[in-house]
């Protein structure tokens, strides 16, 4: 943490900590106080062309108590003194209306391992001329590199983010973390054709990384965009389905990893209840939430209760490893918290994973999983459906090509795939060794998948 | 939470006056929610939140900056005119064709406050929170197969003034409540979810105006019942009939997005193609501020993040494209007047172009004749979630789908995803129906920021790709 930040840090501390007692005057039992400060310069293209540079800065602060085990939340930007007593106020007077419930406690310290280095001084000290700058040249590449190419929208942000979690049962943090993540959002038009939009997007904690990650996007953006002119029809068919990272994240693990909360379990809405330690998926899989991987953007030390965030094992081969726990459903079995309490300070701590990473296979490079497919069709990305509870998912496979012989053999439109993500985890054929990151915010490879519902428009 | 409403407009207009030169549009923001959720008799959350400031946007050396302050003083809000400016001045370099400040239009001046707001503010937390956790525990009473109920209320004030250099200063007021119940049905490890949202700009009359939050719990539970025993509709392009809601999807996703002018510059499939037809002569579209025929939409407001009075605009009159959706930018290199779409979400977003309210106007059909003259099909209800693609392709996802047979309703299936290219589903609509619901007014539409809007129509009747399976 630079000098600059670990002075925000210890502002936030002392913050949150009148907000606690405030709230402990008020009548709370138990206060808990999550501040987030925000720095932000962004720079937004659009149609090719600078639209708008934009700066911003804010803290707010969240505050939980609990009054009897009564619930309550309050939060406020505002950071005059009458603002917060307000806050404390309110959160009190709501917990006061709440049923009690003998779960509701907030976790007691425990040590944390922090991961630094998290912030970059050189994302801290960057201006947005020097955004502007990277951003100019980034579109005009894209634009050189074909007429066809129309820009939506592009962005480059910097956000240097300071977090701290002060609460009466002795949990004291700060935390801070630097970010630069690019996106981009556009088509391929040619006469009177209009391809399907394509997104990139990456983000990054090291400035020096910044020209490498624009280049991987001008690249992926621009190969995809272009190919999705022009689209044929599909063929109907139900077998086996390439799904590219993006996708098979969509598709089958964020919904597979919802069912593996632990409060979803607990109130009956996950299917996978019962199946701890028994294999639900292909052996192929196995996945690791990792907040300890730096590269990806939901790296940290601790969680939104102040709890360490530690790589966890969820799946190993295909078998369940674990439910995810924040400190009130480890409360519910009498166990301690996972550190998967998640969210930020305008609401109370929900639950799920940071950093989510699934191992690399052992099929090879994209062109082999294509090979291996022969024919049908490969889905980029999904606009569709998943009922985490059932498992059904519908939806349109978009950028999807048809593949013959294990090529691209065209550009397909109007193609939807569905099926359900339970039965189907099992019919994972093959992954690829390589795996791409998803926005900065996940680690997947290809999957080849059998037994897909292919409709063709 | 009743509070005292005090005019912000002299404040910013104040700051106004000593930081002259150049276009200047200062909107203050106060955001005040109220929420609570319960789910199988826990209290989830029960929170109040504030999220408040201003958001300052200046032309500057030929392109647009923005800043914004969390500090609702006169300082503050100088300071951020300052560092909007230099962020323009920084970035101009960048700029390949120098824009002009917005030309002179009408813009609002005056105080609009919508209905609902002195209601709404009344209700204690206590209410909320009876409310919700009555209505979780009606839905599980409703059958031993329903393991787990999720009943939420939320409700967003917001107040904002917008006053720029060229004359707008208007002060809104208005209030969203929703309400949401989701239950779970299990029977031999099947599992399945019901659900019904409800959403308004209005008071809790207007909430619950057609349907109680009883019935709401009771039709939850006993869709997803329903739902354990239904199959898959087959895929393949059909002829089917859409409910309000999916029409309100339909109309969104598939044709709004492609109207807005900043989709539309960029090269959208409406682009080049006003005054061309693009539908049937049974579809007129529109977009408006106010809720048309119905009170209540969720998207309704007055006065747009520019300032600019909001209006009806028709975007498919009897099937030819009329018109697209513009902020004041976009307007002016149209040449045309703006149309009141301008949207910030908070005060340190700032204003882009969103729809508000979009519909399809009603037909003459009645439901029963439409489904009498179908001799093979499916008819969809329950919204879920949307997209739309810059080349027309459109995806809608929906809960509810029933089989039609020989002009009769058969056995309920599983909603799945239809989909389809935007003008030529509507090139194929052959009748629309005559009742109108608005239906859309429960969550967010998503472009960068959230925006509140809302859509509906009456029941159509067009072919679509449905997602089923094979």
């Amino acid at each position: 943490m630079s000098i600059a930040q670990a002075t925000l840090g210890a502002e936030l501390i002392e913050r949150s900590r009148r907000l606690v007692e405030l709230a402990r005057a008020h009548g709370a039992d138990e206060a808990e106080v999550f501040a987030v400060h925000a720095r932000t310069q962004a720079v937004r293209f659009e149609k090719g062309d600078l639209k708008l540079a934009q700066s911003d800065e804010g803290t707010t602060l969240g505050l939980r108590v609990f009054v009897g085990q009564r619930l309550g939340f309050a939060s406020s930007n505002q950071s005059s003194d009458a603002a917060l007593e307000h806050a404390a106020a309110n959160a009190v007077t709501l917990a006061r209306f709440s049923p009690p419930d003998l779960h509701n406690r907030l976790p007691a310290p425990r040590s944390l391992r922090m991961l630094e280095p998290l912030c970059d001084p050189a994302i801290e000290a960057a201006g947005i001329g020097e955004l502007v700058e990277h951003a100019r040249d980034f579109v005009a590449r894209v634009l050189a590199r074909d007429a066809r190419l129309s820009i939506d929208g592009a962005s480059l942000d910097s956000m240097v983010n300071t977090q701290a979690i002060v609460s009466s049962a002795g949990v004291r943090a700060a935390e801070a973390d630097t970010h630069v993540s690019a996106s981009i959002g556009g088509m391929a038009i040619e006469g009177d054709a209009v391809g399907g939009i394509h997104y990139e997007g990456d983000s990054t904690r090291r400035w020096s990384e910044l020209p490498r990650l624009l280049e991987s996007l001008e690249h992926d953006f621009c190969e995809v965009a272009l190919a999705n002119l022009h689209p044929s029809k599909g063929e109907s068919y139900q077998g086996g389905v390439l799904f590219s990272p993006d996708a098979f994240v969509d598709v089958f693990l964020a919904p597979l990893i919802s069912s593996m909360s632990a409060i979803a379990v607990q109130r009956g809405r996950s299917p996978l209840a019962g199946k701890l330690g028994q294999r639900i998926a292909s052996p192929l899989l196995s996945i690791d939430d990792d907040p300890t991987d730096r590269t990806l953007a939901g790296a940290g030390s601790f969680d939104r209760e102040g709890q360490p965030m530690v790589r966890t094992a969820l799946m190993e081969s295909g078998a369940l490893c674990t439910w995810l726990y924040n400190s009130y459903a480890a409360q519910v079995e009498g166990r301690i918290s996972t550190g998967h309490a998640r969210g930020g300070a305008r609401g109370v701590p929900s639950l799920g994973p940071h950093a989510l990473s699934v191992r690399a296979g052992t099929g090879g490079s994209r062109e082999d999983l294509l090979r291996a497919l022969g024919r049908g069709l490969w889905v980029q990305r999904f606009s569709g459906t998943v009922e985490a509870a059932s498992g059904d998912f519908s939806g349109v496979a978009k950028s999807a090509r048809w593949i013959e012989e294990g090529r691209v053999a065209r550009s397909v439109g109007e193609v939807l795939i569905s099926g359900n993500l339970y039965q189907l985890l099992e019919r994972i054929r093959v992954l690829s060794s390589t795996r791409q990151r998803l926005s900065g915010s996940a680690l997947a490879p290809y999957a080849l998948v059998d037994g897909i519902s292919v409709t063709a428009g | 939470m009743v509070s005292q409403p005090h005019d912000p407009t002299s404040l910013l207009q104040e700051v106004l006056a000593r930081k002259a030169g150049g276009f200047v549009e200062l909107r203050l923001h106060k955001k005040r929610t109220r929420g609570v959720a319960v789910e199988k008799g826990r209290v989830e959350t029960a929170q109040a939140t504030e999220h408040s400031g201003i958001g300052v946007r200046v032309h500057e050396s030929g392109t647009w900056g923005f800043a914004s302050t969390d500090r609702m003083e006169a300082a503050a809000i100088e300071r951020a005119i300052d560092n909007a400016r230099a962020a323009a001045r920084a970035a101009a370099f960048a700029r390949r064709e120098k824009s002009t400040p917005p030309p002179p239009v009408e813009l609002a001046r005056g105080r609009f406050e919508a209905p609902g707001v002195a209601e709404a503010e009344q209700r204690s937390t206590e209410q909320l929170l009876q409310l919700a956790l009555s209505v979780e525990a009606a839905a599980r009473a409703a059958s031993p197969s329903i393991r787990s109920a999720t009943s939420s209320y939320s409700e967003v004030f917001e107040e904002k003034a917008i006053v720029t250099s060229d004359g707008a200063c208007a002060w809104t007021r208005l209030v969203r409540p929703e309400f949401r119940v989701v239950a779970i049905a299990e029977r031999a490890g099947e599992i399945q979810r019901g659900a019904e949202l409800v959403g308004v700009t209005g008071g809790w009359e207007c909430l619950f105006a057609s349907t109680a939050p009883e019935e709401l719990a009771g039709r939850a539970a006993q869709q997803a019942l329903d739902l354990l025993s239904a199959g898959y509709p087959q895929g393949g392009r059909k002829r089917v009939l859409l409910s309000p809601a999916i029409v309100g999807l339909l109309t969104h996703e598939a044709i709004g997005h492609t109207v807005e002018a900043d989709f539309v510059s960029a090269g959208s499939c409406a682009a080049n193609r006003l005054g061309t037809r693009v539908a049937s002569e049974l579809v007129t579209l529109c977009d408006s501020g106010a809720s048309e025929y119905h009170s209540g939409a969720g998207g309704t407001l007055e006065v747009d993040d520019e300032g600019v009075r909001t209006r009806r605009t028709v975007i498919i009159d009897s099937g030819i494209l009329s018109s697209y959706l513009h902020d004041r930018e976009s307007a002016a290199r149209f040449g045309v007047e703006p149309t009141g779409n301008a949207r910030a979400f908070e005060f340190d977003n700032e204003p882009l172009i969103r729809m508000r309210n979009t519909y399809i106007a009603p037909g003459t059909s009645e439901l029963e004749q439409m489904i009498a003259e179908m001799e093979d099909g499916y008819l969809f209800d329950g919204a879920s979630n949307g997209q739309a693609d810059a080349n027309g392709e459109f995806m809608f996802g929906t809960r509810l789908c029933w089989r039609i047979e020989n002009g009769r309703r058969k056995e309920l299936l599983r909603g799945v995803n239809i989909s389809g290219q935007a003008f030529d589903v509507l090139m194929s609509v052959d009748a629309v129906g005559r009742d109108f619901r608005w239906d859309l007014g429960s969550g967010h539409c998503g472009k960068g920021q959230p925006a509140k809007v809302d859509a509906g129509g009456p029941w159509l009747r067009a072919r679509v790709v449905v997602g089923g399976r094979r």
